[in-house]
């Protein structure tokens, strides 16, 4: 079968990259950390193909892998899928002078929410629970077929669909993209990304940094929780305040680090006088 | 000793289970066997590996959620488990609070030693060196692959009783602290990600998606659909001269 990667005649990356890409993957979550979750390894997956957009560009590149240094988490056997979509944009952004290169991070934020909420129940949630019950049964009575079993019935499908994922995800991207373009509709789209990036972001700040206060008033029965009366005005607070003072600090050029290492004192602390957790 | 090396080494493989596309090698059920053949009884290994999957099926690192630590508790539970010869009886309340000091560790390396290797990252990119970029990528997993050998190391040569008493020597109070930090760290994340693609126009949206899921505990797939309605309600793909962007829209009224 031919595979067609793009309509248009002089696109840079080829099926051959796409194939690199979908090895490159393979370690998403290898540098998994609670701040920017897999950030390197997105970078890591597809900066071969950057490279070679950005061939003559040096600026460009530089520019190129610290857009892709930023958040990112997804699960991993889908990450292809917004890698090649993200490489798609990237070359649109050498052809169109224009180009918004900040909804290339929206475009990748409106995608990793709902992907791995489709990823992780039906990989994580229904596939491995399926491998492990069928494994388990074999392996309790002693059988060596119980841990194979267990890795094929995970594996096969997984990275079957990590294959498909890394091929797609490209072909979808340039095809809309160009359509897109000729269309003079850009400047919508990127509006469009925008909006759905943040409402995203939004959401999983709610769902990702949660914290909650252990403080009461008063003792005994008729204390009254702290934690209880700022849920009743607004859920997630804590969460959105901690959000909302790390976006201060960012934009006061703190080093990053300093803001790492504050956290953890911060969380000793109030471990210490019970005001968090 | 060679047993203890050994033991490591299964470790450190079994945490290359995400440098080689998350495809699970690192879960009791496939270590166990191994650790079984090291310490000469297969079959134990095989039927302890399958019950401690069982018990630590729960224990799966789900977005930012991290799990207590499967590999090292997975290894030291089956191997003690063998040794003891209490089979897999003991192997779950030797495992869990191992599993739960190696997650103590994990979470030192990743609220504080990771983020400094993305630091790092960030160095080289201003550089636009890409090749160096993979290599503290990849230099980072292994770290953490080096971590847990010389936990399990150390965990097999001192013994079950011995690691027992350094699992409850902790203090409290770091522990939870740390945990504390790590369910705010996600915040920086996303503030820097706001960072970039955040403006003036869209700054409502992104409480909209709060709100939706605060209030109305809608899920992250949810909240996307709504966005996708919402996107249609407010950009106007049919009309090519009717852009929404603040500039264009005044000026094409006149016309």
């Amino acid at each position: 079968m031919k595979m067609k990667t793009s309509n248009n005649e002089n696109s840079v990356i080829t099926k051959k990259d796409l194939k690199k890409m979908f090895w490159r993957s393979l370690p998403m979550e290898f540098s998994w950390h609670y701040e920017r979750q897999m950030h390197m390894g997105f970078c890591t997956m597809i900066s071969q193909g950057l490279r070679k957009i950005y061939k003559d560009d040096p600026d460009g590149l530089k520019a190129a892998l610290k857009r892709h240094l930023e958040f990112f988490n997804i699960t991993a056997h889908v990450s292809p899928f917004v890698g090649g979509i993200t490489l798609a944009m990237e070359e649109m952004n050498t052809k169109q002078e224009d180009f918004d290169v900040s909804s290339i991070n929206a475009v990748k934020a409106a995608l990793m929410g709902p992907l791995s909420g489709i990823g992780d129940s039906l990989l994580l949630g229904t596939l491995r629970v399926l491998a492990v019950g069928i494994g388990t049964s074999l392996a309790l009575k002693g059988s060596i077929l119980g841990p194979i079993l267990f890795l094929l019935i995970f594996n096969i499908p997984a990275f079957i669909l990590r294959y498909v994922c890394a091929m797609k995800g490209y072909e979808l991207g340039a095809t809309y993209l160009e359509k897109i373009q000729k269309s003079g509709l850009m400047q919508k789209f990127m509006l469009a990304a925008a909006i759905l990036g943040v409402m995203v972001i939004g959401g999983m700040t709610n769902e990702l940094v949660s914290v909650t206060t252990s403080l009461a008033i008063g003792s005994g029965d008729s204390a009254t929780k702290i934690q209880t009366v700022l849920d009743g005005i607004m859920p997630g607070m804590l969460g959105l305040g901690a959000t909302g003072i790390y976006y201060k600090l960012l934009g006061k050029n703190i080093n990053i680090m300093w803001i790492i290492i504050g956290t953890a004192v911060f969380g000793i602390f109030c471990a210490q006088f019970g005001i968090l957790g | 000793m060679l047993q203890a090396f050994l033991l490591g080494l299964v470790a450190f493989i079994g945490k290359c289970d995400l440098a080689t596309g998350t495809n699970m090698i690192q879960r009791p059920i496939v270590l166990g066997p191994i650790v079984g053949l090291i310490l000469g009884d297969f079959q134990t290994g095989i039927v302890v590996g399958a019950t401690l999957e069982l018990a630590f099926l729960g224990q799966y690192s789900v977005g930012a959620f991290i799990p207590p630590n499967v590999i090292v508790g997975g290894v030291l539970g089956t191997a003690f488990a063998i040794t003891t010869g209490k089979g897999a009886e003991i192997a779950f309340t030797m495992a869990f609070p191992i599993a739960l000091l190696a997650q103590a560790v994990d979470n030192v390396i990743f609220s504080i030693v990771r983020p400094f290797m993305g630091k790092l990252a960030d160095k080289y990119a201003e550089k636009g060196n890409a090749r160096a970029i993979t290599i503290i990528h990849m230099g980072t997993g292994f770290i953490t692959c080096t971590a847990l050998f010389l936990i399990t190391f150390f965990g097999f040569s001192l013994g079950s009783s011995q690691m027992q008493a350094i699992v409850n020597a902790i203090p409290k109070v770091i522990t939870n602290g740390l945990s504390i930090a790590c369910s705010l760290l996600p915040g920086v994340g996303f503030a820097m990600l706001a960072r970039m693609i955040m403006n003036k126009e869209v700054v409502p949206f992104f409480f909209l998606g709060f709100v939706l899921s605060a209030y109305f505990k809608v899920p992250v797939v949810g909240i996307a659909i709504i966005g996708v309605i919402t996107v249609f309600l407010r950009v106007n793909f049919n009309d090519n001269n009717n852009l929404v962007t603040e500039g264009g829209y005044d000026e094409d009224e006149d016309f």
